[in-house]
């Protein structure tokens, strides 16, 4: 009763106040230009119908922009691009949105791309600075590339939201006239103290009392660069070091991967049995628990395998658990096939194949579907024809996930394997593609969630080969991205929450930020970290045989989940292998395709094998090599070293200048000890430090400019805005240097 | 059907322009009726117009025959001006035709007829010089490249 009386009065309670987004009224301001009668002023009227109601540049030819005027300062939260009622191929496919209050001086406020359709687009714009919003007078739109890349770009409508209330507007404006003031003492007071103006850096932080970073830090600066008190830096960073406040620093810190080689033991010399054989297009599943990766079948360059095994990671040891699964009523040979594992149930699926044109047959043809049980050893037939059953057909290049928690396997994709020589109508050998189905382990029911589709609808999704789909168990989404249809390359990204069966687009490869993404057409292969909310992605060799000999080969990428974005974590290019010498080259796996990767998610360990290395010359080659990865972020205790080393290294070379004898002594002591004598980065860099003997140049000379700043000052101000980096930023000074702001 | 005479010499050279910015799209338009459907009023060109015009879309076949056509659009304002034959069907090259792969609809574009050196008659195609080029067309194989193990 309560809670019915509560909603009645809800909306009640928050009438529409001076905080509700509205539209907003803007003039047309400047322009870069227009052709025939597209005037830019069209862009105000939402006419879908009308395909003369737009701005159209005069050329696609950079800059192109329209600025638009509000008619008062606003919170600009949103942007909103009206379309023509059917696709046109002068649709912006990239555009950049700036704003700020006078022209000259506007900040990046979005970067985004419109569909080709006919759909309204809104996007939200940036409009707070820590947590405060800002007021914007003029909007700046720049396009930069239409749908069609020799065509002129074209904007339909645009409405802008946001709140022009002056109540709300004016303390904006007040708080972004103080910011920028403040910003702008901070970098005067930053500057006098680099420079040493003492009594004017005193006296205007006296005067604005403005802070010009933590008072940790004004410590650290006073010991360090003042006083020249080594060890009490170095007590100070340890503090910092333990209270934890470089774990900001580390968390953004890319990873670096560790390859490494595994050579399991082996009980029968280096026998067949004692490990599996070469082989491209085998699966693998990874039971986290029990640490046990299980691989089966694949293509060994001449024919189908059917040999099962297990890898123990705690004996280092594979155990053949089958010669031929066929003879156990398991799966007959294969390859291209998946496998999925219920970790709970200790069961292992598998489904779909690849045949060669020359066995496919209407018998032949059908899709059986395997399930494994690891306690009992044993294999069940769950379907003989999974199409009869309502599910897909035979396919390969599909993907599979389990969802042990509500037990369902998730298969999608993958292309339908067809007998050639029924093919009556030229148009009906087109490829065909298998949709997104679901199987109910329990009641073995499948259910088609969706079919084929060219993403007509917001709902729809287009099928593929070779794509990556997985699943994330918390968020319980499915991920897909990558893969191709035919020739065609797809770039998307999209989620489906598989409870809410809702699909949402996450990217629809339209942002072609090269080299900001992973690029497609490479056989990635990916694994998810659910507790990290992380995406992994190996991209390998491109299966297109022209694209193969471009530079780049191995690149491992994350994508955040949380704060939707991609990072590079390495890359490596062909020129460099090409030169390293042998040993080199096995410290990472070579580039290639139809391998397999699989993630322990509790050890945080990738595991690979084998592959086709798509060597031209020897086409049947195939990889039996096996790999573990490790994605790793620099440690509190290596930070603590190094700045340990930073601030010896300098004191050494203070000491170098006056005390030679004393300096070696502690270059030989105590630097020494800061360095890892097993890195040979580390040692190297060592060995330069005694170079600080050699230096002719005067220990006092004094820095070009008006200030007698000298020599150790400035080095010891370098040093602390070196250190200074490891703290969080909003404990340190400004990033920025007054003295760039100057242009010449 | 008017498969009587089979000469388009007699016919106009027109300058074609988009209806929509009235960009020039071609100055070698010549006025035409569809094989397939004599109903249909359109324009054609023999010399791509590479400069004015640009592909758009995928391929696609009509109902009522089987010419593999793809659409093309006016570069100026990118609207959809018409189509060009990337592969014509037997029955439409066997029939009489002009041997223009490049049409226009008279929807989107108009013609204006153009005179001849003496400035007082039409300008008629059979006056007109022939295009030495051809085009080439990448017809590429597309079969699969089944390259997966």
């Amino acid at each position: 009763m309560a809670a019915a009386v509560a909603a009645a009065f809800g909306p009640g309670l928050c009438p529409a106040g001076p905080l509700e987004s509205r539209v907003l009224a803007y003039t047309l301001h400047r322009w870069s230009s227009f052709s025939s009668t597209y005037l830019p002023e069209n862009i105000l009227v939402d006419k879908p119908n009308d395909q003369s109601s737009r701005w159209s540049s005069e050329s696609n030819y950079p800059p192109q922009y329209l600025i638009l005027k509000l008619e008062r300062p606003a919170i600009v939260q949103s942007i909103t691009f009206g379309k023509y009622e059917k696709t046109h191929v002068c649709n912006l496919k990239k555009f950049k949105v700036f704003g700020g209050m006078n022209e000259e001086n506007m900040t990046d406020l979005l970067s985004s791309g419109l569909k080709n359709d006919y759909n309204k687009e809104t996007f939200t714009l940036k409009h707070k600075i820590d947590e405060q919003m800002f007021p914007c007078r003029f909007i700046k739109i720049v396009p930069l590339l239409s749908w069609g890349p020799s065509f002129n770009f074209s904007i339909w409508y645009v409405e802008l939201n946001g709140i022009d209330d002056p109540d709300v507007v004016q303390p904006c404006l007040n708080w972004y006239s103080k910011y920028r003031e403040q910003e702008a003492i901070r970098l005067c007071l930053k500057h006098f103290r680099q420079h040493n103006y003492t009594e004017a850096f005193e006296s205007l932080q006296k005067k604005t009392r403005i802070a010009l970073e933590h008072p940790m830090l004004t410590d650290l600066h006073d010991k360090l660069v003042l006083k020249g008190d080594f060890n009490a830096c170095e007590e100070l960073i340890e503090k910092a070091v333990n209270d934890g406040l470089f774990n900001q620093y580390i968390s953004q810190q890319e990873y670096k991967p560790r390859w490494g080689q595994i050579i399991p033991k082996s009980t029968k010399g280096d026998g067949e049995d004692s490990r599996p054989g070469m082989r491209g297009g085998h699966q693998m599943v990874i039971d986290v628990q029990t640490e046990t990766v299980y691989l089966f079948g694949g293509w060994d360059g001449t024919q189908d395998l059917a040999d099962f095994w297990a890898y123990s990671v705690k004996e280092n040891q594979w155990t053949y658990l089958s010669r031929d699964t066929e003879k156990e009523n398991g799966p007959s040979a294969r390859s291209c096939h998946k496998m999925c594992i219920d970790i709970q149930r200790r069961q292992i699926y598998t489904l779909g194949r690849y045949l060669d044109s020359s066995v496919r047959n209407s018998k032949s043809l059908k899709s059986d579907f395997y399930r494994y049980d690891i306690d009992t050893n044993t294999w069940m037939l769950l379907s003989e024809d999974t199409a009869a059953d309502g599910g897909p057909k035979l396919v390969f290049d599909h993907q599979m996930c389990m969802d042990s928690e509500k037990h369902m396997i998730y298969t999608f994709g993958g292309r339908i394997l067809t007998c050639n020589g029924s093919v009556d109508d030229s148009r009906a050998s087109e490829p065909q593609f298998s949709g997104l189905f679901a199987f109910d382990c329990r009641c073995r029911t499948w259910k088609l969630l969706r079919e084929d589709s060219c993403n007509a609808g917001p709902e729809d999704i287009q099928s593929r080969i070779g794509h990556c789909m997985l699943f994330h168990s918390r968020n319980r989404c499915l991920y897909v991205f990558g893969g191709q249809r035919s020739k065609t390359y797809l770039n998307d990204f999209f989620s489906y929450d598989v409870d809410s069966d809702h699909m949402d687009i996450i990217s629809d490869g339209t942002k072609k930020d090269s080299g900001m993404v992973p690029m497609t057409g490479f056989t990635q292969r990916a694994t998810i970290d659910p507790e990290l909310n992380e995406i992994h992605v190996l991209s390998g060799l491109s299966k297109d045989k022209e694209k193969r000999e471009e530079n780049v080969r191995n690149s491992f990428w994350i994508y955040d989940i949380v704060r939707n974005s991609w990072s590079c974590v390495y890359k490596n290019d062909q020129a460099a292998k090409e030169n390293a010498s042998k040993s080199l080259q096995e410290e990472e796996p070579c580039p290639r395709f139809a391998h397999q990767l699989v993630y322990d998610e509790l050890h945080k360990v990738h595991y690979l094998f084998g592959g086709n290395p798509g060597k031209s010359c020897s086409p049947k080659m195939r990889l039996d090599d096996f790999w573990s990865l490790k994605l790793c972020r620099p440690s509190k205790e290596y930070l603590l070293r190094h700045c340990k080393y930073l601030i010896r290294k300098h004191r050494f070379e203070e000491k170098a200048q006056t005390d030679p004898l004393s300096a070696l002594k502690y270059l030989q002591n105590d630097l020494f000890v800061t360095v890892d004598h097993s890195d040979p980065e580390e040692t190297k860099e060592l060995r330069l430090v005694p170079s600080a003997f050699k230096k002719h140049s005067p220990p006092f000379s004094p820095l070009p400019g008006f200030s007698d700043v000298d020599h150790i000052y400035a080095q010891r101000t370098q040093l602390f805005d070196t250190l200074v980096n490891f703290f969080p930023d909003n404990m340190t000074p400004p990033k920025g240097n007054l003295v760039d702001l100057i242009t010449l | 059907m008017s498969t009587s005479s089979c000469s388009f010499a007699d016919r106009c050279v027109s300058i074609l322009c988009c209806r929509f910015c009235q960009q020039v799209l071609s100055s070698r338009g010549m006025k035409a009726v569809l094989l397939a459907d004599t109903e249909t009023d359109l324009y054609s060109t023999d010399i791509p117009p590479t400069s004015t015009v640009d592909f758009i879309g995928n391929c696609y076949f009509t109902d009522i025959c089987k010419c593999k056509l793809k659409n093309i659009a006016c570069l100026k304002c990118g609207n959809v001006v018409g189509y060009h034959v990337i592969a014509p069907c037997k029955p439409c090259l066997l029939s009489c035709n002009n041997g223009h792969f490049w049409m226009f609809h008279s929807q989107a574009v108009f013609g204006i007829n153009r005179l001849d050196s003496s400035g007082t008659k039409f300008l008629l195609w059979g006056n007109l010089p022939d295009s030495e080029e051809s085009t080439d067309e990448d017809i590429s194989d597309i079969s699969e490249d089944e390259y997966i193990r």
